[in-house]
């Protein structure tokens, strides 16, 4: 059915952006920066690959009169969760644009900020592209090349988003959500099969920054004194046979 | 650059959101001591003025309900639940969007995690900040037109230009060295009741939380304070301005027997200020009431102007009463206002006022007050409650006067009226 193809796109959609706002957000960091270029270009034409699918599914039908009233009211809550993916991305799009701008890796010092953060964002990228590792295959004058398809690609984004109010008479503001407050809290909510697989959202949180390493480390430490205790049982009572034998 | 310009300096780049502490993340100050800070990722900067919209605050307050299993704190529960109501048509997609950003930070390490999550907690707290943090990105209502912006020059703009200035040359003016002592006069009667200049008894509500001070200045309150009071004392404008001064007003006057003076004065101002629909019903009822031969509350003002109001009643409009309204004024003002200030009812109330004691909070008490801020009753509520007051006051005020203009008969004509008789010694 139309319908489950296009949530399932949307699902996709959705997590391709979500995944590039993340990389964005290490975007001028100390964190892996070359790779990371690479990854936002991949992850950006991922996004635009699935945009336009979803936008000439999506057109294909809501112009189809023939609906049902309640299919039209559905196909507008889809369509207010496209544009809604698309306004996202095209802000993220800008704003990676001129932060690339500001900070360049070609230059002889590098000045990436202090942010703390110190791991890789491949694990992010990997789940954007739904691969298990990335490639990295790009040239070293990534920053330069890719910021003029950066140009191009923004504009081609904006094109389209206006191209699809023109066309598409959706009220936004005239659609009712099917999720309450606090519908987050439920874990396995999305708008349909999901291709990443069901996993659980309520897991242990760490209790604060400062002690947020130390419950891994606990936990082992737990299972080393438990099991010390054990062989310490064991050898008691074997030296106690061994003494009344 | 010395210690203290430093510190300032840092404690702009905090507020600004730039740096941001780890330890104590609401106050966004440079303290002087060891504790740490960290810098903001370019994408959290305000250098570039993104916007921080309101959807992306929505994301982040479903994705904090996630990590916090439903446990936000106040405030953020409070713009939950607006964004909720005024953003319903994205709701799907804010929740969609929360559960896939939470999986996609998950996928780091740890400790990145935490940074991550470090990092976006300070950019909300500097754009959205919680009740008690000072921002520097803290603005009020966005706004259509922005008023800094340069105007155009173009003809239009350069004919509003002209007319200004002829109409500024055409102006009357006053020697300044009347205006400018005008305004010494006002200056110097007025400082000591400004909050601003001096200090507001007993505390200032906007900075200690603590609202005595609008309790005991209410509009219809039974003792005014003393500083109210003297007030009344500099101007008739500000004795009939504050509600509590004109019932005290009122009050002499019933005594005097010449409350349709400030009863006419009142019906003028509820017609100027009235809604369009009713004024033809109040001119009339004015007219019947107050100005009519005969009429029961008859005012005494002087022919011409009886004349001219009479005329415009025939074709009546909010001002029509403005002549008679200010002969009015100016005769209560020039006669009953000083004998009002000279009364025993003034100086009653003078005697009886209240001058309440300065408070002295503790930091901890300032807390204690900060958290239990309760909102005002409800603008609709208190207008119900005044026109009430306004209909009994109404009710009461005419059967007294009715009643003394039939004592006043009673004593050429002496038929015993009882009821009447009971009726004007209990008012």
């Amino acid at each position: 059915m139309g319908k489950d193809e296009c949530k399932t796109m949307l699902d996709a959609l959705n997590k391709v952006t979500a995944c590039y706002r993340h990389l964005v957000i290490a975007l001028g960091s100390t964190s892996d920066s070359q790779n990371l270029r690479e990854e936002l270009k991949k992850t950006r034409k991922k996004a635009q690959e699935l945009a336009v699918a979803n936008r000439t599914k999506l057109t294909s039908l809501l112009k189809d009169k023939s609906i049902s009233k309640d299919d039209r009211a559905e196909y507008e809550r889809l369509w207010v969760l496209f544009s809604s993916s698309m306004e996202l991305l095209e802000v993220d799009m800008k704003r990676s644009l001129e932060i690339g701008q500001d900070f360049p890796l070609k230059v002889p010092t590098r000045h990436l900020i202090q942010t703390g953060m110190t791991g890789s964002t491949t694990t992010v990228a990997a789940r954007a592209m739904s691969v298990q590792n990335m490639k990295y295959e790009a040239d070293s004058n990534i920053d330069t090349t890719d910021l003029r398809e950066l140009r191009s690609e923004i504009s081609q984004v904006s094109q389209m988003m206006e191209e699809m109010e023109m066309k598409v008479q959706v009220a936004p503001w005239a659609v009712e959500a099917k999720q309450e407050a606090g519908a987050e809290l439920k874990s396995n909510m999305s708008v349909g099969n999901s291709s990443v697989g069901v996993i659980s959202i309520c897991e242990e949180e760490p209790k604060e920054e400062e002690a947020g390493g130390s419950r891994d480390a606990g936990l082992a430490s737990i299972c080393a004194v438990a099991g010390f205790f054990v062989i310490v049982a064991v050898a008691v009572v074997l030296g106690y046979l061994v003494i009344n034998m | 650059m010395d210690a203290q310009e430093a510190r300032n300096f840092g404690s702009m780049l905090v507020a600004f959101g730039y740096i941001y502490p780890l330890q104590d993340h609401r106050r966004l100050v440079i303290k002087a001591d060891a504790s740490l800070y960290r810098f903001q990722t370019p994408y959290f900067w305000p250098t570039q003025q993104w916007p921080a919209e309101d959807t992306d605050y929505a994301i982040y307050l479903a994705k904090r309900n996630i990590r916090k299993k439903g446990i936000l704190e106040l405030h953020e529960q409070e713009q939950y639940n607006r964004l909720h109501k005024w953003m319903n048509h994205k709701w799907d997609f804010i929740v969609m969007q929360a559960k896939e950003q939470y999986r996609a930070a998950k996928e780091r390490r740890k400790p990145d995690r935490v940074v991550f999550e470090c990092q976006e907690r300070a950019y909300w707290v500097v754009h959205r900040p919680p009740p008690g943090t000072v921002s520097a990105m803290d603005y009020g209502l966005d706004r259509r037109v922005d008023p800094n912006a340069d105007e155009a020059k173009t003809p239009v703009f350069y004919e509003r230009v002209m007319i200004f200035t002829q109409q500024s040359i055409m102006r009357p003016r006053v020697k300044s060295s009347v205006s400018i002592g005008a305004l010494v006069k006002y200056c110097a009667t007025y400082s000591s009741h400004d909050p601003f200049l001096s200090a507001c008894l007993p505390s200032n509500p906007w900075q200690t939380d603590d609202v005595t001070n609008w309790t005991l200045n209410m509009p219809n309150v039974e003792t005014p304070t003393k500083t109210r009071v003297e007030r009344w004392t500099f101007s008739f404008r500000e004795l009939l301005s504050d509600p509590r001064g004109r019932n005290d007003f009122r009050l002499f006057l019933k005594k005097e027997f010449s409350g349709e003076n400030l009863a006419f004065w009142e019906s003028c101002e509820d017609l100027k200020w009235g809604t369009a629909a009713t004024m033809k019903e109040k001119a009339e009822q004015i007219y019947k009431t107050f100005l009519a031969r005969g009429a029961p509350r008859w005012i005494n003002i002087d022919g011409n102007t009886m004349e001219i109001t009479v005329k415009g009643l025939k074709h009546p409009h909010r001002y029509v009463l403005d002549a008679a309204q200010t002969h009015i004024y100016m005769l209560m003002k020039k006669d009953s206002y000083g004998r009002y200030l000279k009364s025993p009812v003034f100086k009653e109330t003078l005697k009886k006022a209240a001058c309440p004691e300065e408070h002295k909070f503790t930091e901890a008490q300032l807390e204690h007050n900060a958290k239990n801020r309760k909102p005002s009753p409800s603008p609709i509520i208190l207008q119900q409650q005044e026109q009430e007051q306004k209909a009994k006051m109404a009710a009461n005020v005419d059967i007294t006067q009715v009643m003394s203009k039939l004592s006043k008969q009673a004593k050429e004509a002496p038929p015993p009226r009882p009821a009447a008789a009971a009726a004007a010694s209990s008012t």
